[in-house]
């Protein structure tokens, strides 16, 4: 106990960009405890590399402490990338990994291509591009028949020098755009394998620029490319891919309005007052919020909270020329004269969201600090005062970072704001019943095809509320189970006659001979309420009966954050089966009674049985 | 770059893993069992981050022992008050 508190108050207390050694001092504390110790769940993360890669290893690890997980390494030795992922038995697969990153470094790999590209002919250098990608190729495949983690490969950086000088960028078939070609050509090529993604070393050296990034010296003498400047954006990178997989999104922005959204207090100076324009300074402040239209098309969802007149503010939204961010694209908003932290437990209820997902966005240091300490899990993030740097602060820490992009993701604050809107319909509305007649609800429920596959894995991702089980899984894991026969993956959809809210719930059964077991049972929060759950609870019975199943299992394993579903299977008339926790739950098929409710009408679509083998 | 010889003793502790109190003139790859070839090339990042110095080739492979480290940090101007 006494050591798990130290552990917590290193991480704490660890800056939020710490020096190199600062970065040592908390892998120390790390590698001198267990799990146990930390109170973290464990993160298992493999290093495969052709280059020495240990000095990342300090980052990496206190990183992952900070997102919340305890971190177990394991790295390869120098160059046996080929014999760790070849052989079934060794040391790689006996770790057991969550992830497996392949670092390789071009010069290692390919050291001709890398520093003697012009001594290549045409047709030799075609062989070589294929060869580097066959090489990569044969790492995927020999780990996906033997591990289901995810693999994190990476592309290279450009020459810092390319062969031909000033002539290198004429001709298609020289050093820039090959290297161009070998990068598209890898990705296309891994591509065809679940859950392998590309960490874009080339955009990351680009980005603080090669001089700066790579230390020769340190090649030469150590093998180790990276320079000092580089090793923290390169550790965080790896980081932000984990963050990802673990399911350990953020998905809402809270925002500050004066000195943020636009220059100058609006209450003071009024609308014709503010900096927001096409000159600056107001042109920092246009394209501050352009950056955050993107993220409100990424599918984060926006909200406001400002010390400020509610009408000042809106009629900068509803009436100012140059303003690109409009009232309707905040899902919530608080704007008045209360504190910020209690601001932000009403915003983050309203829209029934974890705290732990949000980032909370403002230019005065003493806001920062006052939500900081009133909400420990809340990420918070202190504007520059430099109007011109308020883009790239949004940017640069890659809060919103996730490995799929899909049509819910476009839609969702249009979907926050529709539940705003059923929550008014709710008050005007005689009983709760009524009210949901009125709404029309209708359900599609079906099995999960490829279609499907990348919205059922992010909600398993994603959802943290309304989850029996809280398992995460990729979109990897999800392919197998749709292709396993003795398994159903069942998606719900939903609509009503406000808004068509898409896939919202998971259900996912394995049958055996006289039991169909619940190991996932899943909605968004911002379907719940309408008794879609029992709907989909209903139709899993029904299936359970279809397969011949006496008997529905299902668990209860409880989280910080799923406490509302704690009586879900009790409800049902699920027996509990001793008093364990995890908590087991039957129910008796010939006795069950879970049913539609009667406002809702359910359309069963079952697909055709497909070949998921292969994507 | 003006430095205690504590801060200095913290960066090498914190590196080697080592209570930067028992950082003294002694300290030196043949007495501190962690100090090997990657410690060293981590070592020789924290003090080129720390110090915002860059070294010679030379100098990153022969700094191995505490007194060298000193003097190589002096030689690229840090001077220590204590």
């Amino acid at each position: 106990m006494q050591r798990g508190n130290t552990f917590t108050q290193t991480i704490r207390q660890l800056p939020q960009t710490p020096s190199y050694d600062a970065y040592h001092a908390a892998a120390n504390i790390i590698d001198g405890m267990t799990a146990e110790e930390s109170g973290l769940p464990p993160l298992r993360l493999a290093m495969l590399r052709n280059f020495t890669i240990e000095p990342l290893l300090p980052i990496v690890k206190a990183e992952i402490a900070r997102m919340g997980f305890f971190p177990h390494l394991f790295v390869g030795g120098h160059d046996t990338i080929a014999s760790d992922v070849m052989d079934s038995a060794s040391a790689l697969y006996r770790f057991n990994p969550d992830v497996i990153i392949v670092a390789q470094w071009l010069e290692a790999i390919a050291p001709m291509f890398a520093t003697r590209f012009i001594s290549f002919s045409a047709q030799a250098l075609d062989a070589e591009v294929q060869r580097i990608v066959e090489a990569h190729v044969a790492v995927v495949r020999a780990v996906r028949q033997r591990s289901h983690a995810p693999i994190l490969l990476n592309n290279f950086p450009l020459p810092e020098y390319p062969a031909l000088g000033i002539f290198d960028a004429q001709q298609e078939h020289l050093q820039t755009h090959t290297m161009l070609r070998l990068h598209q050509e890898l990705l296309r090529q891994v591509q065809k394998f679940p859950d392998v993604y590309i960490v874009d070393y080339a955009h990351l050296m680009a980005r603080m620029g090669t001089q700066q990034g790579y230390n020769e010296r340190y090649w030469h003498i150590g093998k180790m490319p990276f320079s000092h400047h580089a090793l923290a954006p390169f550790g965080m990178e790896y980081v932000r891919f984990l963050r990802a997989l673990m399911g350990k999104v953020r998905k809402c922005l809270i925002l500050d309005c004066d000195n943020t959204l636009w220059g100058g207090v609006v209450g003071e100076e009024g609308i014709a007052g503010i900096a927001l324009g096409p000159t600056y300074p107001g042109s920092c402040y246009v394209s501050f919020q352009r950056e955050i239209m993107n993220l409100h098309d990424r599918g984060v969802v926006l909200a406001l909270c400002s010390k400020n007149n509610e009408r000042d503010v809106l009629e900068v939204f509803e009436r100012h020329p140059n303003t690109v961010l409009r009232k309707e694209c905040f899902a919530a908003r608080q704007i008045n004269w209360d504190d910020k932290a209690t601001n932000i437990r009403r915003i983050v209820e309203q829209l029934g969201i974890g705290m732990e997902s949000v980032v909370f966005a403002d230019d005065s240091a003493f806001e920062i600090g006052l939500v900081q300490s009133q909400i420990p899990d809340i990420t918070v993030l202190h504007l520059p005062s430099e109007a011109s740097q308020l883009r790239a602060a949004i940017c640069a820490r890659g809060y919103f970072d996730a490995l799929a992009f899909s049509d819910e993701d476009r839609s969702r604050n249009r979907m926050y704001r529709d539940e705003a809107h059923r929550k008014q319909l709710a008050t005007s509305a005689g009983s709760m019943e009524e009210y949901l007649s009125k709404l029309e609800i209708r359900i599609r429920i079906g099995r999960t095809d490829a279609f499907h596959i990348p919205r059922v894995a992010q909600l398993t991702q994603k959802t943290n509320q309304f989850n029996l089980t809280t398992k995460r899984y990729t979109e990897g894991d999800i392919t197998r189970w749709t292709s396993d026969m003795q398994c159903d993956v069942l998606y719900a959809q939903l609509q009503d006659t406000i808004a068509d809210m898409g896939t919202v719930g998971v259900a996912m059964v394995r049958y055996t001979a006289s039991t169909a077991d619940i190991d996932s049972f899943l909605l968004s929060c911002r379907a719940l309420g309408r008794g879609v759950e029992d709907a989909l609870l209903a139709h899993v019975v029904l299936r359970a009966r279809a397969n011949g199943c006496t008997t529905v299992r299902g668990q209860y394993i409880p989280t910080s954050k799923n406490g509302q579903v704690a009586d879900f299977y009790a409800r049902h008339g699920f027996v509990c089966q001793g008093h364990g926790s995890p908590g087991v739950w039957e129910l008796e098929v010939a006795r069950a009674t879970c049913a539609t409710p009667n406002w809702i009408t359910v359309d069963v679509v079952d697909q055709p049985e497909r070949d998921y083998a292969v994507h | 770059m003006q430095c205690t010889e504590s801060e200095l003793a913290q960066v090498i502790g914190n590196v080697l893993g080592v209570a930067p109190s028992t950082v003294n003139q002694a300290t030196s790859i043949d007495t501190v069992a962690s100090w090997d070839s990657l410690k060293h090339l981590n070592l020789v990042i924290a003090l080129e981050e720390h110090f915002r110095i860059t070294l010679s080739e030379d100098e990153t492979i022969e700094i191995l022992n505490y007194p060298l480290i000193k003097m190589t940090l002096e030689k690229h101007g840090t001077t220590f008050t204590e």
